[in-house]
């Protein structure tokens, strides 16, 4: 649901759950869903590729975890990453309310 | 042993990578790791370990949706990697014809010419931004070092070069893929 919306948005959300901690990418995923209540439900193979562009922007850093029972990548906020973070989060604040006011919410 | 259906999916996306050029193994292992997880919670869930299969694969994706993307991804990267490439053979040729001891411009001209072509042939998208970072540095060196308005022709071979690969790719593509 909402796919195409959400594609705009996507570096905003996953530097936002990032935020929390480090994960790999299923938990990831995983957040993505259960914070949105299951509206956000993405091909889940799309996010992998907007991970590698935030790591390659030097936004995210990832390593490999060897814990068992399986490797795991581990993703996680740079400071340039946190510092983008707050900058897309002012612009959204800014963005949602000029929508509010203009659909009458 | 039967192979599982996992092990397709991710024998099958390995394949649809090579065919976009994408041979890095750390995106499957990743692919691979994720889809293991999502099987382990599946069955966590009840599901028997068919279902939890299936479902892991409909939840990450058809080969189609997802390849294309870890694809793109991978050609910004070369992208950037070719710029580089074209910079840096730019200022190497504008040291090389400002050694006093270098008088063979037909050599250089012609390396402009293929390295920019080159470049062009491999991938890179704007042939104009190939041709400048091949081809400006002999210009500025000799125009605002040595006067020289003559070495503006380099521009010309790396433009020509530029865009003869370009054009020689555009061709490339549309005789495999002529839809």
């Amino acid at each position: 649901m909402f796919g195409e919306a959400l594609k705009g948005h996507l570096d905003l959300l996953l530097l936002a759950i990032l935020a929390d901690g480090p994960a790999h990418g299923y938990a990831i995923i995983e957040a993505l869903r259960n914070r949105s209540g299951g509206m956000f439900d993405l091909p889940e193979g799309t996010i992998y590729p907007a991970l590698h562009r935030l790591e390659n922007q030097g936004l995210l850093q990832s390593v490999w975890s060897d814990e068992a029972p399986r490797r795991k990548r581990i993703y996680q906020l740079t400071l340039k990453g946190q510092q983008a973070l707050a900058s897309r989060q002012d612009e959204w604040k800014q963005f949602s309310k000029a929508i509010n006011a203009t659909v009458g919410l | 042993m039967a192979e599982s259906q996992i092990q397709s999916y991710l024998r099958a996306l390995k394949r649809q990578l090579r065919i976009y050029g994408v041979f890095d193994s750390e995106y499957l292992d990743e692919v691979e790791s994720h889809l293991l997880e999502a099987v382990a919670e599946g069955i966590r869930q009840g599901l028997s370990e068919e279902k939890a299969e299936r479902r892991a694969m409909e939840r990450f994706g058809s080969i189609k949706v997802v390849a294309p993307g870890f694809a793109m991804e991978r050609k910004n990267i070369m992208q950037n990697l070719l710029l580089a490439v074209a910079v840096i053979a730019g200022l190497f040729s504008a040291y090389v014809d400002s050694r006093p001891t270098w008088d063979d411009t037909g050599i250089l001209a012609f390396g402009i010419l293929i390295v920019s072509g080159l470049i062009t042939l491999l991938g890179y998208r704007r042939p104009w931004v190939i041709a400048l970072a091949v081809g400006i540095w002999i210009p500025l060196h000799g125009i605002f070092i040595a006067h020289n308005y003559g070495s503006s022709l380099a521009l010309v071979f790396a433009f020509v070069g530029a865009y003869g690969g370009w054009l020689v790719r555009l061709v490339i593509q549309k005789t495999l893929h002529p839809a």
